[in-house]
């Protein structure tokens, strides 16, 4: 009798075991793990029959101000095109990061249209053939959709995503806290900078803030410096790995940078803040000015105050030119080589793609990739300023991390972080990452 | 019950779930790891097969780090030996003697092993903000604007700064477990030592030190362990900077992991974390042994 009790006991064990066993996937849909899943928003409901499905992974989570501008999109792209159904799901930034990298290791795992950041970030997944080639379906956009901002997702010649919004690092001014120091304008000159720099120091109130618990917060005060010292075309090889970090002008940069640092322009505690904390004390009227990305508009345009957008101003006016930015369309979408629908999952991703740049735009989370064929009087001011900074510049440099691959731009952060700590000068800033990145 | 016992067949069909899930959740990914440190792998593409590169290049590059690394731990781990588990002691034999409020002060001591560590660090980061941190603000406020200091974002304070949370929040979890040992030493044994004129002190010495020493392995092979694998708070708080000056090997791992995309890399590094833990935890047996 034991002996039965003691089979059936094992057996019950064994079957509830299989029972508490969640059902296996099927073998084309994405496989998530369960914090992941536990990130994910919003699927989208089942599709109805005859429908074509195709499936999207983003990062526009409902904290995420691009959220509204994605769901405009898909709504007007499901009514636009009947029988094609979109189900999307919105991950947390970070753990997106880990997803998709994850999903590329098993292709069958990616859905057929994914977000991703142009340049080397994207480049690994086309180096491993992961990447469907948009090449064909891009000429049917291509007069809305100029070719430059194709630029950062083309590797070999060839297009791999669709740019969204695009981005520039922009100096935030505080009119009224630079009025208090006699500025009625953003200084335009680097000599009239630090006069400005000056006057505020005198009056007690910090002329910058800069996230140093953030590195790539410091990038965004360093590479405008490099950028106008040696031209963006210059400091674009450099990224690429064409030229040598070894270079002079960006050993001037550096001391450019700490002497402003020495001078006390910057706020010493920043080294310990992260960059909502000193976007917050600039808002609030700590700083006088904030150098960060044009994504940020939306937010400074609806704070209390008068603030005003420009440029980090030249420092060497025989390479660089005011209008050159730090920048360019990263956010992208792009479609999964394995997908079975990769063709329509193409064309699903302009059309998507141009919409969130469309209400995106309106929104103030981002500048247009795409060129508007709508009304943009509505426009935030700020927004619209540095769309006109845009419209004018003279040359662009993608974002240093996002322009080299995962490794080397690790490396360079940990030099940019010991740059604004004074750990090194110039010459060791230049001569370490010559010798551990070429 | 016997003849239940004394069948093969049935305690295997009883194991086998368990040993299922140990094998599939704890040795199955460190088999992986291992395997995965003989490559140079960006987690994406081809993987291409260095043998021991990984291991060389941890022990002799400087730019990743990793014997400064180990050195922060070990430094943590010589702090919890040394600092942490005194203190949980002297709380565990001080609450042991059944002072008034005794169930009070548990509760207390251990309610930082109770809030999450994300909470704790978020806490700490408050404390330490060189603006409005009760550190700094108490400083100023005692006239010792001197002693005021950017805590997280010099490379001076930072890994002190981050260690102070770190041993506070897990002196409750070794004094609980202490105060258990405590607690079961029997009374007439202490009975008989204070009959024979013993203080508190000898009996603590003699009596209580002795018959709780099996706990208090458990107590340092925990802190030890505790510190080589130290991430969450220290995430947290510095994420390992500044200028690498906090880094552990497990903040270490996430970067190669993750940020740099070197899987070989990090996982090379999870082999040697699961050694050094190992390593660890046999030694200090051996020298308890020894002592025994």
């Amino acid at each position: 009798m034991k002996k039965v009790l003691a089979t059936l006991m094992a057996a019950a064990l064994a079957v509830s075991m299989t029972a508490c066993a969640v059902p296996a996937p099927a073998a084309s849909a994405p496989a998530a793990a369960p914090a992941e899943e536990a990130a994910a928003e919003a699927p989208a409901a089942p599709a109805a029959e005859g429908e074509t499905t195709l499936t999207m992974w983003c990062i526009a989570t409902e904290s995420d101000a691009n959220r509204p501008a994605y769901e405009q999109a898909i709504a007007e792209y499901e009514a636009t095109h009947p029988g094609i159904k979109i189900e999307w799901e919105a991950f947390e930034n970070q753990s997106y990061k880990t997803k998709i990298k994850a999903a590329m290791s098993d292709p069958d795992s990616l859905p057929d249209i994914f977000f991703t950041w142009a340049g080397a970030f994207l480049g690994d997944f086309v180096d491993a053939g992961n990447v469907y080639c948009l090449d064909d379906t891009y000429k049917a956009f291509a007069d809305q959709l100029p070719e430059v901002m194709m630029q950062n997702a083309s590797y070999g010649g060839s297009h791999y995503g669709v740019p969204l919004t695009m981005n520039i690092v922009t100096l935030f001014a505080n009119m009224d806290l630079l009025a208090e120091a006699g500025w009625d304008h953003v200084p335009e000159t680097y000599e009239d900078l630090t006069a400005c720099c000056d006057a505020l120091v005198e009056k007690g109130i910090t002329p910058f803030g800069c996230a140093g618990k953030e590195t790539w917060c410091v990038t965004e005060y360093l590479e405008p410096i490099i950028e106008k010292t040696i031209g963006y075309e210059a400091l674009n090889e450099v990224f690429a790995g064409r030229a040598t970090w070894n270079d002079e002008g960006i050993a001037a940069s550096v001391s450019t940078f700490q002497d402003m640092i020495n001078k006390g322009y910057f706020d010493p505690n920043g080294m310990a803040l992260g960059n909502d904390e000193v976007k917050a004390n600039f808002i609030a009227g700590k700083y006088a000015f904030y150098q960060n990305g044009s994504w940020n508009c939306g937010e400074v345009n609806d704070a209390e105050g008068n603030f005003q957008v420009a440029l980090f101003p030249v420092m060497d006016s025989s390479k660089a030119t005011y209008g050159q930015v730090i920048g360019g369309p990263s956010d992208t979408l792009a479609v999964a080589g394995s997908s079975k629908n990769a063709e329509l999952a193409a064309n699903a991703a302009f059309e998507i793609g141009r919409g969130i740049c469309h209400y995106g735009y309106l929104a103030g989370s981002g500048l247009p990739a795409w060129t508007p064929d709508y009304d943009t009087s509505e426009v935030k001011k700020l927004v619209a300023d540095v769309a006109e900074i845009v419209a004018n510049s003279e040359g662009m440099t993608l974002f240093g991390d996002t322009a080299m691959s995962a490794d080397p731009a690790n490396t360079y952060l940990d030099y940019v972080s010991q740059v604004y700590g004074c750990e090194i000068d110039g010459q060791g800033f230049i001569e370490g990452l010559a010798n551990d990145l070429q | 019950m016997n003849k239940l016992y004394s069948n093969k067949f049935h305690i295997i069909v009883f194991l086998l779930p368990a040993l299922l899930l140990f094998c599939g959740v704890l040795i199955a990914p460190i088999v992986m790891s291992a395997y995965y440190s003989f490559f140079d792998w960006n987690g994406i593409g081809a993987k291409t097969f260095i043998g021991f590169a990984n291991y060389k290049e941890l022990f002799s590059s400087n730019a990743i780090g990793f014997m400064k690394a180990l050195r922060n731990s070990l430094l943590l781990a010589a702090l919890s030996v040394f600092l942490q588990l005194p203190l949980a002691l002297a709380l565990a034999l001080a609450l042991g003697k059944g002072i008034k409020g005794e169930r009070a002060f548990l509760s207390i001591y251990f309610m930082p092993v109770l809030i999450s560590t994300v909470v704790i660090g978020q806490l700490w980061l408050k404390i330490y903000n060189p603006d409005y941190g009760i550190l700094n603000v108490f400083l100023r406020a005692i006239g010792r604007d001197d002693l005021t200091r950017i805590w997280l974002g010099k490379r001076e304070t930072a890994l002190g700064a981050v260690f102070v949370p770190t041993l506070w929040q897990y002196v409750g979890y070794h004094m609980l477990l202490l105060y258990a040992g405590v607690k079961s030493v029997p009374t007439e044994l202490r009975e008989a030592a204070m009959l024979d004129g013993a203080s508190d002190a000898k009996v603590n010495r003699y009596i209580v030190l002795p018959y709780i020493k099996p706990i208090i392995r458990i107590s340092v092979i925990f802190a030890i362990t505790g510190s080589l694998k130290s991430f969450d708070l220290i995430y947290v708080l510095t994420n390992g900077g500044p200028f690498h000056s906090t880094e552990v090997p497990s903040t270490l791992m996430i970067s190669m992991l993750f940020l740099r995309n070197r899987y070989g890399m990090g996982s090379t590094i999870a082999v040697m974390l699961i050694i050094l833990c190992f390593a660890f935890a046999l030694l200090i047996n051996a020298i308890f042994r020894e002592e025994d």
